[in-house]
């Protein structure tokens, strides 16, 4: 048996699985004091079911999400190796910033030195402000780690005990902007996390559950929760992954199917193109800042059950904002819950009072209050509509860099419109009519998040830059570097070299991989000629594990 | 007035002309990472679109390909081309203010006739561009103005009798290095007259020289002639580690430059110092056009001492810039005939090599003297013994009887059966014809 868990902002849910299906589910508030939730559903759950028959245990969390967005994390100083390029003048982060000297280039050859002198200034400078954290990042730093080192070891020196994070170890992805954002933000909520982590496995250890314990990560796969300690970013937004893979597991391999969860003020939708999860190709962005954090492609829009109705003359309006309950819940104004619960497509809330709040719309805008009702619903179904026409038309649209990218381009439709969240019941149908699909609730809809993490496997990925020339291979995900001793170290060489580098991360990772599993994303060679004569070659090659579910219980055109 | 600069980066990672060719997959990778290192994609203001592939007829409509358009070209062209394209429609929306094309395969070396490549080309993505808009959109007056360190000749003979086409080319004076043309005195036929110019340069020349040519000859002729829109044929070849060419502009030097033009679509062309070169460039150019600062942009083995202009040089360029400026002033005072003859028609000859496919094409070109239009014309090539063809070119604007003249000659070609092709381009109604002698089988295309 296994059990997913989502600690969300407001509640925290749970449900326990066998192979066989959901078994049960809970739901209960999230309290200041983690532990007493955590054991509070995990009871609920588990209902006098031996701990020690619990295999696996997966946890999503927007716990972090929430602690950057409320500023609730401790000061890093920002120590930044940018060389030529970009103005720094556009490094402004909410954070102490100190530029330094010293420059990398794209092929990891230092353009200009680092300067001793100028960061122990920069280091004395911050503890005089009373900084025990420091992100160090430079420029490039995934080709050739070693200025950031260099710096780690003399702030080191100095100041014993700071917490330190360089950027090569945080990412080894291309984009120096959204590493020094994953460092800063690494830095900054490591300690945070490590509380989470330690409640989780008390928790756990109270009620007996011996399993292997993972972490949900926002591109929808897991990761032991041990390992997830060195970058907490990482389950950032892992909330809407896991109802996605959560509805993934509710419906029919295979499908192109939208997820369309309809909460108080905002609804959030995501793809799930032909049986999988639509990755994101921009990274999660948190507060305006982009990060390098994979993240599944999901959309919030700003309408929901509780959306305020505001009319002036004919005109209806739905505002992107929320003032408090329906009008049929005691609420202030009528919203587009009264007008379905006027049609009879929800039986939440008081009849008479929504009746009430159509009048008073079609009073205004010289309807009946049946138009009225009709015209709020339709708004709601047009806006969510045109949103999700517009994420497939934004798919179609993602940068292709190679021949065959732009050439084997297709347009995809929807087969289905699966609704989650308080107010799907009432919308689902004639979004799905709009876009020609078939619409579903699932049954476990309420809980799709805790079964989403409940079911979510690993997904590792290994990519492997090897320049022969510059003599020397890194593994992107690791920030590793490493020396090539062979000159004539050939292409079939790097892809080997990039499975077993992905075979040893399974391994870390307790996955259990089949074998000639490993799917190859990318293998590229790029000759290297200098003045006619061939003088390396560049390669880059991408590998990964198959994207899999613990298990799925859905079947086509319904819930079980 | 949208802020936002588009941008296409479409470095076609699986295409090379051969292995070791410095069009290659390796030329636009450095490039790569370094725009995605600066996280450019992310910057506010800037949009990444993805190519389209062009269609046949966007081709057929610039180039004469022989035997046909397919034989011509690869879907790398395809989607080349089709990237300026989309920039293009996302200008015209208002979608963005500007845009940049950073692709390959280059395309300013090709002619209206097409038999194979030339100069690392196959199509001219600017022409094929500037057509597709002036057909689709109604534009009129459009200013090519080419960066290469390479003149432009495809890109000026396909413009070369067209007077709302302006083309200015700044290069490496054709003396030292290929193509071998872009004198001072390639000025346009005589219906276009002064609508070409040409601005050869003396190897060695430095961003001072790049400056002044742009502020005193570029902008005012822009001023007066005042272009709806200003494409940028975006070479990087001036760049002082070109291993191709020997000029001396910077990353910077490239940066002023388009600050200055602020053109509304740049389109990359040649530049092969992939990596001293390429990477910063481009950076200087994509931060020029969305509005950021590029002062930082600079090459790791820089030093402001190397880049001293010679005294002579300077003068010399000085002259050049006086002489087409006072050319320009005086283009409508200028005895045509003087030039070109008094002949109804003004017919020359020309020969045309092609480097990279080793063919010698024979051409003899001929334009109308028309009063009412620009004049339709007429091209006869051949390759050895082996292919003949007629071509013939209806303007945009063109009046009624060079329209009926035009497609007399079409017909009258095609029933002589001794050409193995013949092509009609009619820009005004949008339609193509070709016509395949030996299966007697005719084409057609529309817009």
């Amino acid at each position: 048996m296994y059990i997913g868990i989502d600690v969300g902002g407001t509640f925290t849910d749970a449900v326990l699985l066998d192979n066989d299906g959901v078994r049960a589910t809970a739901k209960v508030a999230t309290r200041d004091d983690l532990l007493s939730s955590l054991l509070d559903v995990l009871d609920k759950v588990m209902d006098n079911i031996s701990g020690h028959k619990i295999k696996r245990v997966v946890l999503s969390t927007t716990m972090i999400t929430n602690l950057i967005l409320e500023n609730k994390y401790d000061p890093v100083g920002l120590i930044l190796i940018p060389g030529p390029g970009v103005s720094h003048n556009n490094f402004m982060y909410n954070a102490d910033t100190k530029i330094i000297s010293g420059a990398i280039d794209y092929r990891g050859r230092e353009i200009a030195p680092l300067k001793k002198n100028e960061i122990a200034e920069v280091a004395n400078d911050l503890a005089e402000k009373k900084y025990k954290k420091a992100a160090v990042i430079g420029k490039f730093s995934p080709r050739n780690k070693s200025h950031e080192v260099e710096v780690a070891k003399i702030l080191e020196e100095f100041y014993p005990g700071w917490n330190i994070e360089l950027g090569h170890r945080v990412t080894g992805q291309l984009n120096y902007p959204r590493r020094i954002i994953s460092t800063m933000l690494t830095c900054a909520s490591k300690e945070k996390y490590k509380y989470f982590i330690n409640s989780v496995l008390n928790a756990l250890e109270k009620r007996d559950i011996d399993a292997s314990v993972f972490m949900l990560k926002a591109d929808g796969g897991t990761v032991p929760i041990k390992n997830s300690a060195d970058g907490p970013v990482e389950t950032i937004f892992s909330g809407p992954a896991a109802s996605t893979v959560g509805v993934q597991a509710l419906t029919s391999a295979g499908e192109t199917e939208v997820v369309v969860d309809i909460g108080g003020t905002t609804t959030d939708l995501a793809l799930i193109l032909n049986g999988q999860p639509l990755i994101s190709s921009q990274g999660a962005s948190i507060k305006n800042y982009i990060t390098h954090v994979r993240t599944l492609s999901v959309r919030s829009v700003a309408v929901g059950g509780d959306s305020k109705i505001e009319c002036s003359g004919e005109q209806i309006v739905v505002c992107p904002r929320r003032e408090g309950q329906p009008y049929c819940l005691g609420g202030p104004s009528p919203t587009p819950t009264d007008a379905l619960r006027f049609l009879g497509l929800t039986e939440l809330g008081d009849k008479s009072k929504a009746e009430k709040a159509m009048e008073m719309i079609g009073g205004i805008t010289g309807r009946s209050s049946e138009e009225a009702a009709e015209k709020v619903k339709d708004l709601v179904v047009d806006t969510i509509t045109r949103e999700i026409q517009d994420m497939f038309y934004k798919w179609e649209q993602e940068p292709a860099y190679r021949v065959w990218e732009v050439l084997q381009r297709s347009k995809e439709k929807p087969n289905i419109v699966i609704g989650v969240g308080g107010g799907a019941a009432g919308f689902i149908k004639q979004i799905a009519f709009r876009l020609d699909a078939s619409p579903l609730i699932p049954q476990y809809a309420p809980v799709a998040n805790a079964i989403g993490a409940a079911v979510s496997m690993p997904i590792l990925q290994v990519t492997l830059r090897a320049d022969t020339e510059q003599g020397y291979y890194s593994i992107e995900e690791e920030g590793l570097q490493y020396k090539i001793k062979d000159q004539k170290f050939s292409e079939g060489e790097a892809v080997d070299l990039a499975c077993e580098f992905l075979d040893k991360k399974a391994n870390a990772n307790s996955f259990n991989m089949g074998q000639n599993e490993i799917e190859v994303i990318r293998r590229e060679t790029f000759n290297m000629v200098r003045g006619f004569v061939t003088t390396g070659k560049i390669y880059d090659i991408c590998v990964q594990t198959p994207r899999k579910l613990l298990g799925r219980f859905g079947e086509k055109g319904g819930g079980k | 007035m949208q802020s936002r600069t588009g941008l296409i980066f479409f470095p076609a990672f699986d295409w090379a002309i051969s292995k070791t060719h410095p069009e290659r997959e390796e030329r636009l990778l450095y490039t790569r990472d370094q725009i995605f290192e600066e996280g450019i994609m992310d910057l506010p203001g800037v949009e990444e679109y993805t190519p389209r592939v062009s269609d046949f007829h966007d081709i057929a409509r610039v180039h004469f390909c022989i035997p046909s358009v397919r034989s011509q070209v690869t879907e790398a062209h395809l989607i080349a081309s089709g990237a300026a394209l989309q920039l293009g429609d996302a200008v015209m929306s208002g979608e963005i203010k500007n845009g940049f094309a950073l692709v390959r395969p280059p395309g300013h070396h090709a002619m209206k006739v097409v038999h194979g490549n030339r100069g690392f080309c196959n199509i001219n993505n600017e022409a094929i561009l500037v057509d597709y808009l002036r057909s689709k959109y109604g534009l009129k007056k459009i200013a090519i103005v080419d960066s290469d360190v390479h003149h432009g000749d495809g890109t000026q003979n396909i413009f070369y009798h067209d007077p709302d086409v302006l083309y200015i080319s700044f290069h490496q004076d054709g003396r030292t290095l290929f193509p071998g043309t872009g004198f001072t005195n390639e000025l346009g036929g005589p219906q276009a007259y002064g609508t070409t110019l040409n601005i050869p340069l003396p190897p060695g020349m430095c961003d001072e020289t790049m400056d002044n040519v742009v502020s005193n000859l570029v902008l005012p002729v822009l001023e007066d002639f005042q272009p709806e829109l200003i494409i940028n044929s975006a070479g990087q070849d001036n760049h002082y580690s070109d291993p191709l060419a020997n000029m001396r502009f910077t990353s910077k030097g490239y940066g002023r430059f388009t600050e200055k033009l602020k053109p509304d679509i740049a389109v990359l062309e040649g530049g092969y110092g992939i990596e001293g070169a390429l990477p910063y460039v481009n950076l200087a150019i994509i931060l020029a056009l969305t509005g950021f600062d590029y002062s930082y942009v600079s090459e790791p083995d820089y030093d402001p001492e190397l880049f001293k202009e010679k005294k002579e040089n300077v003068n010399n360029v000085q002259q050049t810039i006086e002489y087409i400026r006072k050319t320009w002033d005086n283009r409508y005072n200028i005895d045509l005939n003087k030039i070109f003859g008094s002949e109804k028609y003004y017919k020359r000859r020309k020969s045309i090599f092609y480097d990279t496919d080793f063919i010698n094409e024979e051409q003899v070109e001929k334009v109308k003297r028309c009063t009412n239009c620009s004049g339709y014309n007429e091209i006869e090539s051949k390759i050895r013994d082996d292919v003949k063809v007629y071509c013939v070119s209806i303007p945009f604007y063109a009046c009624g009887s060079c329209r009926d003249q035009a497609y007399e000659g079409y017909y009258r070609a095609k029933a002589l059966k001794q050409y193995d092709y013949v092509f009609l381009q009619d820009k005004y109604n949008d339609v193509c014809l070709y016509f395949n002698n030996e299966s007697s089988i005719e084409e057609y295309t529309e817009g």
